[in-house]
Order: structure tokens, then sequence, then C-alpha cells
């Protein structure tokens, strides 16, 4: 059998121009047609929909109370999409009074049934907007069928139940993500994974610790990163078993996690995170230290203004900055350190804070200091450059694709 | 010389056939791909985005050399933009004009002492300003060095975010952009290095206190096409190449990179004509020699909007350009042509670069300088030279108007009747004597490089409030 090139040589040029004009020309009228149909259709369909949606506006306690009658809307799909529409965009704002009552109006007119039988039983993007919907209800019963979703063989149908559950921000809903992470292990991007076990998981974080003693790779380095924004004081000394912990992202979580810990011991900690090999755990620990503003942490932070990577110097000079005394002698510290990146990150700091005048004020005020050593200080503070010159150190990522969690 | 004759028209034949096709195929990704894109953002907000702790922080570079007409408005529109944690540095790459004092008496600059590791090449800083207006944007006053891409390299070294987004001073990014380009980074922040946005025409749209009040299409033909243009190299090439993973190219005036992978290529190459190719190549051969499972992505909502070359001499300038750019990058990296170490980049992309974007200018007019001398001698086929002309020309406007579909079923910024009928005009106007010109246009770019004149030959710019009013 010969082939399409063949074909193709054999019928000659000519004879497939004729035919390529009529397909081309075609295919131009195919496409302004449908362009122009397209737009009309759409200019009415907007125009009706805006009708409606100011209608129902103008009738909207009626509505919400079931003095209209909730066949009047609910049997036409154009009707039922506006009023839904605008129900879940009410509840986005609504108080907790408004969202009960707005609650109940979704349930007694069966829309949360139509949409939790839409979320089981239709098919593709008709059952991902149901799952999307469904989770923008809040409403507990809708749970179920969303966890369903979650083990669907389509990655958007898994996105679909995954925002839907996000949005449900219940332990009820971290359980049914985590169970379904433990089953299938990580099916899709972690991102989207975290956004919504955040919200579910804020209330109770201790949801997390099972799952993480038992989880590996991929999946506890995401699960670690849930727990170091959530964890609470309330996870205690939970926390410290993940300091030492041979996955990086898990030491970095522990490090964010740590000023939830008893302050003392967090700084601890913290100190010996903030010498980690891997750039974002030491990051962590130093970001965490700041948000300590604990005295202890001054020379850990210090040693950090003068770390091999850019991210880690700045955030630690912004922790020094952040200190509200015993700025002088920081600065001081700071100085004697010699190194050149180190003074300028704490100088931008400094002035990121608006904070420079002040400490060039505070200085010249400090009584105990001879005025050598105040000349010198402010010298420095002014140009910027520290009294005796050191070779600029270079930046050092451990790993090509590593990145901060 | 009939020999001769006969091959050079059958081979522009099939050539154009072959161009065609690849562009219908890649229309038809493009369709599928956006609508997938479309359903999705259906299902998802944005809002989560702005709210996350974990989206990562961006600096925000903006180089400019003598932008003093559009910097107020560029810099304003930016600091404005909806992104959790980010931070702006304008780059003055020795303007000779008033861009550092527009700066200054806009945003109240102070000079301070900033964190500067020169960790990639760029002429000497002068000095750093701060704002008191916005302490999130920092300014940089450097030597001139030349080109774009010796002052993103300034931006670079300033920089303090694990990610960099690079804009033109002379653009303006919608005020969701940021949120929208940085969706597929934080979905796989491993694999996802750099991300491209979408760039239109912003010549002829209303623009009030650096932000974009009415999208409107301009008044001159010639900026008309450049729309039609621009939609068809983003909205079907650019997009059927992201999916792919054969990005070769994230429009300068809009895209989002990993700071660390930057720093780490050496960032931009000063020398470059297009230094934003050359980055993405530069990117892709870094990590396919690394042996890196990456994926370089291009995001069709995110929008920048540019000002475009309103006079013929300008575009031209421009286009030559563009093609020294292109040249400026296929020859270095020829060694990666065919090369399994180069997986696609070396089987399909860089091919496709040199046969389709490279030659075409070459095939083009050298095709009508064959078919004339045909019909002179009389060896040609008046018959088939009109089919041939008449298939050529509506296949071309099957592509352009394909664009505009793509248009019309997603992203629909021009929403005036008359702004689509004028639209698809153009799509039928755009191929006579327009695309004749570009092709010259080209020719020189070819014959300039080859001659080593690489000089920037400034064009004339309206600024942004100019540029955007109709």
């Amino acid at each position: 059998m010969e082939s399409v090139f063949e074909k193709l040589w054999r019928i000659g040029a000519a004879a497939f121009v004729l035919k390529a004009i009529v397909a081309a020309v075609a295919g131009d009228l195919l496409l302004l047609g449908f362009i122009l149909l397209r737009r009309t259709y759409r200019k009415r369909y907007f125009a009706r929909r805006d009708a409606r949606a100011f209608r129902f506006r103008q009738q909207w306690d009626a509505l919400i109370s079931g003095e209209i009658p909730y066949d009047t809307w609910r049997e036409k799909s154009f009707d039922r999409r506006i009023v839904e529409t605008m129900v879940l965009d009410a509840l986005e704002a609504a108080n907790p009074k408004e969202s009960a009552r707005l609650l109940g109006f979704l349930r007694l007119s069966g829309l949360i049934d139509k949409r939790i039988f839409e979320a089981r039983h239709h098919r593709g993007w008709r059952r991902w907007r149901a799952l999307v919907a469904l989770g923008r209800t809040r409403a507990p019963e809708g749970i179920t069928a969303l966890a369903e979703g979650l083990r669907d063989r389509r990655m958007d149908t898994r996105m679909a139940s995954l925002r839907g559950l996000g949005r449900m921000a219940c332990p009820e809903a971290a359980s049914e993500i985590l169970t379904w992470v433990g089953e299938a292990g990580l099916v899709v991007p972690a991102l989207p994974l975290q956004s919504a076990l955040i919200p579910c998981c804020a209330e109770k974080p201790q949801l997390l610790l099972p799952y993480l003693q038992h989880a590996a790779g991929p999946v506890r380095e995401m699960l670690g990163r849930v727990l170091g924004e959530v964890a609470t004081a309330s996870l205690g000394t939970d926390l410290l078993q993940f300091a030492e912990d041979p996955l990086d992202e898990l030491r970095a979580a522990a490090a964010r996690a740590m000023p939830h810990a008893q302050p003392r011991l967090a700084v601890e900690i913290l100190s010996q995170l903030a010498q980690d090999s891997v750039w974002f755990v030491r990051l962590r620990a130093i970001v965490s230290l700041g948000k300590l503003g604990h005295s202890d942490s001054i020379p850990v932070l210090l040693k950090g203004t003068a770390d091999s990577n850019r991210l880690v110097r700045l955030r630690a000079a912004e922790a020094l900055v952040d200190f509200k005394t015993g700025q002088i002698s920081i600065f001081e510290q700071v100085v004697a350190l010699q190194d050149r990146y180190g003074l300028h990150a704490y100088l931008t700091a400094l002035e990121n804070a608006g904070l420079r005048a002040n400490l060039e004020t505070d200085i010249k005020a400090v009584k105990n200091m001879k005025p050598a050593q105040k000349a010198v200080l402010i010298e420095v503070l002014q140009k910027g450059t520290p009294t005796v010159e050191q070779p600029a150190q270079t930046e050092t990522v451990t790993s090509d694709m590593a990145m901060p969690s | 010389m009939i020999w001769f004759l006969d091959t050079a028209n059958h081979t522009l034949f099939w050539y154009y056939v072959v161009c065609n096709l690849s562009y219908l195929i890649m229309l038809l990704i493009a369709l599928k791909t956006s609508a997938a894109h479309q359903r999705r953002l259906e299902s998802h907000r944005l809002s989560w985005i702005k709210d996350t702790p974990l989206a990562p922080p961006i600096t925000i570079i903006v180089p400019a050399h003598n932008e003093d007409k559009s910097i107020r408005v560029s810099i304003r529109s930016l600091l404005e933009l909806d992104y959790p944690e980010m931070e702006v540095i304008a780059v003055n790459d020795g303007s000779t004009d008033r861009t550092l004092a527009e700066m200054q008496e806009e945003f109240k600059l102070r000079r301070v002492m900033s964190l500067y590791i020169p960790q990639v090449h760029s002429a000497p800083v002068r000095a750093l300003y701060r704002s008191d207006a916005d302490p999130r944007l920092v300014v940089l006053d450097k030597d001139p060095g030349g080109s774009k891409a010796d002052a993103v390299n300034a931006g670079l070294n300033a920089a303090t975010s694990p990610y960099v987004c690079v804009v033109d001073a002379d653009s303006i990014l919608e005020r969701d952009a940021l949120l929208r380009i940085m969706v597929p980074v934080l979905a796989d922040p491993k694999r996802v290095v750099c991300a491209g946005g979408i760039v239109r025409v912003l010549n002829g749209s209303e623009i009030e206190g650096g932000r974009l009040r009415k999208v409107r299409l301009p008044r001159k033909s010639i900026e008309v096409i450049q729309v039609v243009e621009y939609l068809r190299a983003f909205l079907i090439g650019r997009e059927a190449w992201a999916q792919g993973n054969m990005l070769m190219i994230i429009s300068g005036a809009f895209g989002v990179f990993r700071t660390d992978l930057i720093r780490k290529i050496g960032g931009y190459r000063a020398s470059a004509i297009g230094e934003d190719i050359d980055l993405v190549a530069r990117l892709h051969r870094h990590l396919r020699e690394q042996g890196a499972d990456y994926h370089i992505q291009f995001v069709p909502d995110p929008v920048c909007w540019t000002e475009v070359p309103s006079d013929l001499r300008s575009l031209g300038r421009q286009r030559a350009r563009w093609q020294k750019g292109l040249l400026d990058v296929l020859w270095p990296n020829r060694d990666m042509l065919f090369r399994p170490r180069y997986g696609r980049i070396g089987f399909f992309a860089l091919p496709y670069l040199w046969i389709f974007e490279f030659f075409a200018p070459i095939i083009e007019l050298g095709g009508i300088a064959t078919i004339a001398l045909a019909a002179w001698l009389g060896v040609l086929s008046r018959e088939f030279f009109i089919q041939f002309l008449i298939f050529g020309y509506a296949f071309a406007t099957v592509i352009s108007i394909g664009s505009v579909l793509q248009e019309e079923l997603t992203y629909k910024r021009y929403s005036d009747w008359q702004d689509v009928f004028r639209l698809v005009s153009y799509c039928f106007l755009e191929h006579f004597p327009y695309r004749q010109l570009h092709m010259i246009w080209r020719l020189q770019g070819i014959v300039q490089y080859l001659r080593g004149d690489v000089r920037w030959r400034p064009m004339k710019r309206q600024g942004l409030e100019s540029a955007g009013t109709p």
C-alpha cells in the first residue's frame, strides 16, 4: 500500500492544491461563522442572565426565606445556576448567622442534594464544577461525596475534590484527605494538597502526627510543610522528634513550627538547625529565631549574617534589627564580624525598617563608649564599609533543584 | 536553468505546505490545551495563592534605559500588583534622560546601603535607592552596560527572592498577572523552573493611573497587524511548544525564573542580541546536561501589555534585531542539533527554528524571485501559480483567524464588535505586502549579523500614557 507521501507525489502538486484551496477557504468560512455565531449567542445569553439575576436580587429575602416556592426556579437549570451562584457568593462574605441561614436555604431547596448527586454521578467538567460548588457550601454532608472524588482516576476530578475539601476547612475533611494520601500516596501536585490541608488541619494539627510518623518520601515532606504552617503550642514536645529527621524538608518544617514550642527549648533546637548543611533549613531556623526574639539567639543570628546564602544573611539581619533593645551592641558585633556582605545585609534591614537614623542618633547619645569607637561605628554606618575589607563569599546552594519549602 | 527553477518552485511549495501544516497542528494543540486550561480555571480560585503562606516571594526586575516617558506609570502599576510578597528593583541603566529624576520625584527615593553581591557580571553600580513612598521599591543606578541583559544582571545581584520576574519598563502587567503566572510554579515547584506569560499590544488601549482602563485595538494598520501576529505567536505557537516542553523563548517583556538557576548559569549574556531567547536556550542546555527533570511553562492568561512600534522604520529595526537575536542563539547552540543528550530540543525545537524561522526569509524571498523568473521565462504554469497563491493565502488566513478564534474562545479581551471585525479583516490583509516586507526586514537582520553589525538601533516610542491613548 502506498504511503501518504507517495500518493501526494503521484497526484502532483496541482491536484493537491485545488483540493487544499477548497479546504482552506472552507476553513476560513467556518472559523468566521463560528466566531460570529458564538459572539451573538453569548451577547444574548449574558443579557438574559443579568436581567434574571437582577430580578432575583430584588426578591432576595423572599427567595432565601422560601416565600418564593422553590419549584418556581429550581426546575429551570438557567435560574437554578443563577440562584446557586448568588447564594455561594453571599456565603463567602457572610457572618455565622447569615451563613447558617444560607446553608439552611441550600439544604431546604435541595441544591446541596443535587450537587451531591452530580458529584457522584456526572462525569468530566460537570462533575468538577459540582465538586467545587459542594465545597463552597461547607455543608458537612458533602464530605463523603468529595472524598469519593479523591479516588477518581482523573487528575482533574481529584484536584476539584481537593479544592472542595479545602474549602470545607474542618477536621473531618482533613481526615478524609489524610486517609486518601495514606492509601494512594502523592497522586496530585503537592501545593494544592498542602493548600487544602492547611485550613482543614488548622483547628486540630495533631491529626497530622500519626500520618507523619508512618509516611515516607515526598508525602512526608509535604505533610512536614503543612505541619510547619499549622503547628501551635498544643503540639508541644511532639515537634522535637522532627528536628533531627533525616529529611531536609521535615527539619525545615520543624524549624518553622518551633516558635510555638517552649522558648528556651526552641532557641536551643533552632540554634542547632541554624547550623544545618541545607540552606533552607538554616533559613527557616533563622526566621523562627527572629520570631522568638529571644536574646540568647543573637550569637546565632550574627553568625547567620555571614552565611553562604544571601537569603539566610538577609533574614538573620532582619531578625537582628527586630530586637527592640541593644541595637548598638548588635551593630558593634556585626562590624566586628568584618564581613562586608553581612554588614550590607544588616544595613539593608536597618534601612528597610527605617531605623538607620535612629541608630546613628543612639550611637551619638551613648555615654559609656569611647569617642574613637563611636566615630568608627558612625563611619561604618554612613559609608557601609567595614574597617578592614574581606573577600566576598560566594553563595552556594546545596542542590541545583533545591528550593525553600 | 529550467530544471533549477522547477526544483526551486517545488521546494518552495512543499516548504510552504509543511510550514502551514505545522502551524495547523500547533493551532489544534493550542485549542485543546487552552480549552482544558479554561475548564480548570472555572474550578480554581486565584485568591488562595494570594492568601497562602506558601507563595514564595518574587523580585520584579525592571531594566530601564531612557524610559522617562513610561517609567512612572510602569512602576506604579507594578507596585499595585496582587501578590503576597514582592519587591520591585528598577535598574536605571545609565539613562541620559530624566528616568532617574522621574523616579526620584514620583517615589521619593533616598540613597541606601543595600545588599548587592556581584554574583553575575554587570557594569558597576553607582548607587542604590529605596523609596520612601513604597519600601518595596529599590532603584539601582548603574553605569550604562550597553544591553538590557547587563541591567537585568545588576538587578539579579540585588534580588533577594527565590524567584525573579523580568518586566520591560514600557510594559504594564494586569493586576493578577503574577498570581496567574505563578500557578504552574506553585503546582510543581521542583520541576517548573520558569514560566512565561502572554504579551499583548498596548497601543490604542486606554490607561489611567498605571492601570489599563479599556482594551481597544490600535488605529494604525501596522499596529493592528502586530496584534494578529502577537496572538498567533503566543496563543498558538508558545502554547503548543510549551505542551511538549520545547518552549524556546520566554518573552523578555514578562517571565518568571528561579533566581538560583539563572545565577548558576551566569545570568543573562550581556552580549546577546536576543537576551530572552538566549537565556531560555542556555537554561535548556544546562538542565539537559545535568539530566534534570524540568519544565518550562507558558501560561496564556497572565497578561503583559506592551507598546509596539507604530512606524515602519522602528518595526523594521525591531524585526531585524529579532532575527539577529535568533541567529545569535542558533549558531552558538548548533552543537545541540540532533544529539540525544539534548532530547526533543535538539531533535525538534532547534531544527524547527532553523528551518521555519531562520531560513524563512531566505526561502520565501528566494521563492518569490524564482517564481518571477520562471514566469518571465515562460516555464511556470500560470494555472498552478494562481492556485498556489490562493492556497497559500487561504491556508495562512486559517491560521490567523484560528488565533483570533482562540482569543474569542478563551480570553476575549477585545469585546467591541468593531474591534473583532477589524481584527478579522487584518487576518486577510496582512499577507500582502506586509508579509513580504517583514521577510525583507528579517533578511536585513541576517545580513547585518553576518556583517558583524550588532548595533542597537533606537526605536521611536510614545511612552505608556500616550501609547495607550486611542
